[in-house]
């Protein structure tokens, strides 16, 4: 087994708000490899993002990583100071948003940006950045990427913009790339296009990479593994195939349940009753005890990891047994 | 014949961009025709009682134009609407049969007042129509906000103390306030989380097996459309490219869009699928291509498709298309 | 609605311009309370008290009665002398065979001088001076308030004369805390009036062109196309002038008085409120809730007044604030310049106009203290504007 690219380990992230502590991630644990592309899954609310951004050390008060570690190749982020930190950040790993225009400055042709992005943490020549903008361009399948570069964003597409920022992210070479949510608010079909381009990117250049999404329509194409999020909690992690052929956790069964395309057509959709509890009442157990008709007592006190298999870990009293 | 309770002829909405008065006389100094933006062209639609018609399609192909026209709050710029054989225009006259055609929106956050509780939400319109008098109104709403699953609790609160999926509830128990007979569902579940997405379409499913209510169901989502609708009609650059029933539609697609939208169709499945995405953006509904709208993107056009505009054209009882091309798969 | 208030909390400059800008309101309110004087009566004004520096108290200037007196048998009977008049009484008192004690009740009233005329011959005033021609005696601060009228034979025992009494001034226990300006208004009660009018001046006008705004700017956010280019031209229009100026013509056309300075803020305010209105309600008319109106059917009277404008009261209040500031400088410019208010009724600019021709004379305090107070109360109600402003911002929100 090849050394994690990646390595969190119980990872605490909390929010300290007026009305109390949100623990919005508690203790997450896993890893990330060379040219492995980690889904994390999850509905509103699962923490998703805030593991995302716990990485990046985006992580601004009233939050902060109460505990846990989190190591690239080998090196300690959470005790780097914000100057170390912004290092870091762009150089090794890049981040992608669900809204490009969060990322692209609007009074900026794409050329400046990407070369700022470039300038901040290298010194080259023009001539060489251009040549590297060019290709992280058409590496992302941006047509005729020379005028693209002259344009602003505002004169692009969704899809396009969203190209850039991935291309802009590709620019440095990083280590790994967290994506929350690149392709949500994208057209099925530039979506397609989208996955498939940073797959062959991924697996080209080696990158690490975690995509963070709702949808495990999505991650089930793109991803090597899932991890299951729900409330601030890990429910599952495994191989995609583990996740979507033998999910154990019931959370897990009953997510993959309700997408209508498992259903059978004009029928009721297999749906999770109530709701998600607040994470500012959280105790101990399991949080999907409430909503979970395999619960006993024991889940409101307690909950432990299983390994199921090497890569398949699962956190649940009372998992599927098939 | 079948009876229809819903009838839409060549229904399009075009208009020309640069409104403000100083440009327009800017233009007409300078003999400049403003370009003509068809956001809606020439859709054909009949829908009947009871039918759930599923309208699909990308940004920009006018699906929500399309909804709003229908709803009747969006001025059409030609074409004909019908509501059980009675035109359109002399049915909007009358304010309470308006109310006939509802509609639920995509947000659930903007599509409520935030100042207003969630009693006024639901109950302002039925009450300002005469549907029920103002001294009814708590049990009225109370009532609404059962079937769609809320407590009674839920009338005193505003939007804001309500998650995505209550929010959406409201929504629909707004619409069902009065009485409607078709609902128009504009993304309704599409900012919604899987699981929450899930309860909502169980809710859609009962309430139009309770009421009988016809519904038209715009998403981009197949997976929703397949489960939810009847029919289907599938739209590219404000034209109906191909509709029919969605079985035949997801088993047989004949138009290149649709296949290709099929194709990339996001499923939960163990296999990496090896297929090449169909090249190519969108195109700008400012400046659609020739002919047809799809050929730039289209494996199959001709040189005649940049020319011709290709019309419906029936393949089977049913199943209409518009492609010069397409053969049955 | 506690959030909000805790936001505001956050910031202590915010609370403190909230109570500053409560205590200017409760003062407007009880002005004719808590004033001292009125400043607006002009019968209480005298000009002895004009000028007078911080702390000066009223001085009452001496009062001159001339009162017929009648003495017969040892009595004096007189005319009625005038209400409120410090002396109650002329007296007259036998003071032997020939000689007569004229005098005042009560006896201490301090007298500057006591004239006696018209006696008849052979009468005589003791230790007065009399008049070189005519038969007046004069005793100048006459001991205990009193004249010894002496005859040479026997004294008549029917005599009249005319008594001209003159009071000396005195100063009263009332001080004058802030001065007094040049026509002996005490500046405490003028700066408390002219609060009253700044204030009532800023929320009527604010007030009415927020109204007059609101519903020009709901209208062209509707409307749309003509009636909307129309509304926006001529809000361009008025923006494209400066207030003042604005202000000045509106005011050389209707001639001076607080209605017509109301009426010229209001000319000049109601653009603001107008531009404003219409940018947000056309973002929420953009929105679904509205769109959920329309499916309705309802009216759209009712969709823009109970959907749309409470959507957009949060910024126009903020506009409101502000645009209260900038009436009462306006005004205060405006009666400045003197076209704003009448001279009887000064509001704090005219307040300050009037003090400026003094200043150099070293009698600050006129212009002074109704500059500071005015300078207080623009800037406490412009900080609880520009708090509201960042309550409003999201993008400033956390």
């Amino acid at each position: 087994m090849t050394e994690a690219l990646l390595d969190v380990e119980k990872l605490n992230t909390w929010f300290y708000t007026r009305k109390g502590i949100v623990k919005s991630v508690r203790d997450v644990s896993f890893d990330l490899r060379r040219g492995e592309v980690l889904g994390i899954v999850g509905e509103s609310g699962s923490g998703k993002s805030v593991t995302g951004m716990s990485i990046m050390g985006q992580i601004d008060e009233p939050g902060r990583i109460v505990s846990g570690s989190i190591k690239l190749a080998g090196e300690e982020l959470t005790t780097l100071s914000f100057t170390q930190m912004r290092h870091y950040r762009g150089k090794r790993i890049a981040m992608v948003f669900q809204n490009p225009l969060m990322t692209l400055n609007p009074v900026m042709r794409i050329r400046d940006q990407m070369f700022e992005a470039i300038g901040e943490h290298e010194n080259v020549a023009r001539k060489e950045i251009h040549r590297r903008c060019v290709d992280a361009l058409s590496a992302v399948g941006i047509p005729s990427p020379e005028e693209r570069l002259n344009a602003y964003p505002h004169e692009l597409s969704g899809g396009m913009r969203q190209r850039v920022v991935i291309a802009t992210a590709l620019l440095l070479g990083p280590d790994m790339i967290i994506a929350d949510e690149p392709t949500t608010a994208l057209d099925v079909t530039i979506q397609a296009q989208i996955i498939y381009q940073i797959r062959r990117q991924i697996d080209q250049r080696g990158l690490g990479m975690i995509w963070i999404s709702h949808d495990l329509s999505t991650l089930s194409e793109l991803a090597d593994r899932i991890m299951v999020m729900y409330a601030g909690a890990t429910m599952e992690i495994g191989t995609t195939e583990e996740i979507i052929g033998l999910a154990r956790h019931p959370y897990t069964r009953r997510l993959l349940e309700s997408v209508p395309s498992r259903n059978k057509p004009g029928e009721k959709l297999q749906q999770i009753p109530g709701n998600m509890p607040s994470l500012l009442s959280l105790g101990q157990g399991c949080p999907f005890a409430s909503r979970c008709e395999r619960a006993t007592a024991i889940c409101n006190e307690t909950v432990a990891p299983t390994q199921l298999s090497d890569t398949h870990r699962i956190w649940c009293n009372h998992p599927f047994e098939d | 014949m079948q009876q229809t309770i819903l009838e839409v002829q060549d229904l399009s909405r075009s208009f020309r961009s640069g409104r403000d008065p100083l440009r327009r006389l800017a233009d007409w100094l300078s003999g400049i025709e403003p370009p003509v933006v068809r956001a809606v062209e020439n859709v054909t639609l009949s829908i009947s009682p009871g039918e759930t018609l599923g309208v699909v399609g990308e940004s920009g192909c006018g699906k929500s134009t399309l909804a709003r026209m229908i709803a009747g709050i969006l001025p059409i710029s030609s074409g004909r609407m019908r509501f059980r054989g009675e035109p359109y225009e002399s049915l909007l006259s009358r304010k309470r049969d308006a109310l006939k055609i509802q509609m639920v929106f995509q947000d659930p956050l903007s599509s409520l007042n935030p100042r207003l509780k969630v009693r006024d939400i639901i109950g302002e319109a039925a009450v300002v129509h005469g549907i029920v008098p103002r001294s009814k109104i708590r049990d009225y709403v109370a009532d609404l906000l059962a079937r769609v699953g809320l407590p009674p609790e839920a009338a005193g609160r505003y939007p804001h103390q309500f998650s995505g999926g209550q929010r959406q509830r409201v929504g629909i128990a707004r619409a069902l306030a009065v009485n409607p007979e078709i609902l128009i569902c504009d993304e309704a579940v599409a900012a919604l989380d899987v699981s929450v997405q899930a309860q909502v379409i169980n809710l859609f499913m009962d309430i139009k097996r309770d009421r009988g209510l016809t519904m038209v169901f715009i998403s981009h989502d197949l997976g929703v459309i397949r489960h939810l609708c009847d029919r289907v009609a599938v739209m590219y650059l404000g034209r109906v490219v191909e509709l029919a029933k969605t079985e035949d539609l997801f088993a047989a697609p004949t138009h290149p869009y649709t296949r290709m939208l099929l194709e990339g169709m996001p499923r939960i499945s163990l296999k990496r699928r090896e297929f090449l995405p169909i090249q190519g953006e969108i195109p700008s509904p400012l400046a659609p291509p020739s002919g047809c709208h799809f050929h730039p993107r289209c494996p199959i056009a001709t040189q005649q498709c940049r020319q011709v505009r290709p019309e419906l054209r029936e393949m089977a009882p049913g199943h209409v298309h518009r492609c010069l091309n397409a053969v049955a798969s | 609605m506690d959030e909000f208030g805790r936001h505001f909390a956050e910031s202590r400059v915010a609370v403190a311009s909230l109570l500053v800008s409560l205590a200017f309101l409760l003062c407007a309110i009880f002005a004719p309370v808590i004033a001292p004087t009125n400043p607006y009566d002009l019968s209480q004004l005298q000009l002895a008290d004009a000028l007078k520096p911080v702390d000066s108290p009223k001085v009452v200037p001496g009062e001159e009665l001339r009162v017929r007196v009648t003495v017969a048998n040892g009595t004096a009977t007189f005319e009625d002398l005038p209400e409120g008049s410090v002396i109650k009484a002329i007296t007259a008192e036998a003071c032997g065979e020939k000689c007569l004690d004229a005098g005042v009740e009560p006896a201490d009233v301090d007298l500057e001088s006591l004239q006696i005329r018209g006696l008849p011959p052979g009468l005589s005033v003791e230790g007065a001076s009399k008049h070189p021609v005519q038969p007046w005696w004069t005793v100048a601060a006459p001991a205990d308030g009193k004249a010894r009228i002496v005859a040479e034979g026997a004294f008549p025992s029917d005599v009249s004369f005319l008594a001209i009494v003159k009071s000396a001034p005195h100063e009263t226990g009332f001080v004058f805390r802030l001065g007094t300006d040049s026509f002996g208004r005490d500046m405490l009660s003028a700066i408390l009036y002219g609060i009253r009018i700044s204030v009532i001046v800023g929320l009527v006008a604010a007030g009415t062109a927020m109204v007059l705004g609101i519903g020009l700017g709901l209208l062209a956010a509707w409307m749309g196309g003509t009636v909307d280019a129309i509304i926006m031209r001529a809000v361009d229009f008025m923006l494209g002038f400066p207030a003042l100026l604005v202000g000045l013509a509106v005011l050389a056309i209707l001639g001076n008085g607080i209605d017509k300075v109301v009426f010229a803020i209001i000319i000049v305010q109601w653009s603001y409120y107008a531009r404003t209105t219409r940018s947000v309600a056309m973002a929420e008319l953009g929105k679904e809730y509205v769109e959920a109106a329309k499916t309705l059917r309802l009216s759209p009277v009712r969709i823009m007044l109970r959907h749309v404008l409470p959507n957009c009261l949060p910024q126009v209040i903020v506009l409101f604030t502000l645009n209260i500031a900038s009436a009462i400088s306006l005004e205060s410019s405006l009666s400045f310049l003197g076209v704003g208010l009448p001279l009887t009724q000064p509001s704090l600019g005219m307040l300050i106009a009037n003090g400026y021709e003094f200043i150099f004379s070293q009698k600050y305090w006129i212009s002074l203290y109704p500059g500071i107070v005015l300078l207080a109360m623009i800037v406490a109600v412009n900080l609880l504007g520009d708090r509201l402003r960042d309550l409003n911002n999201p993008r400033l929100a956390r």
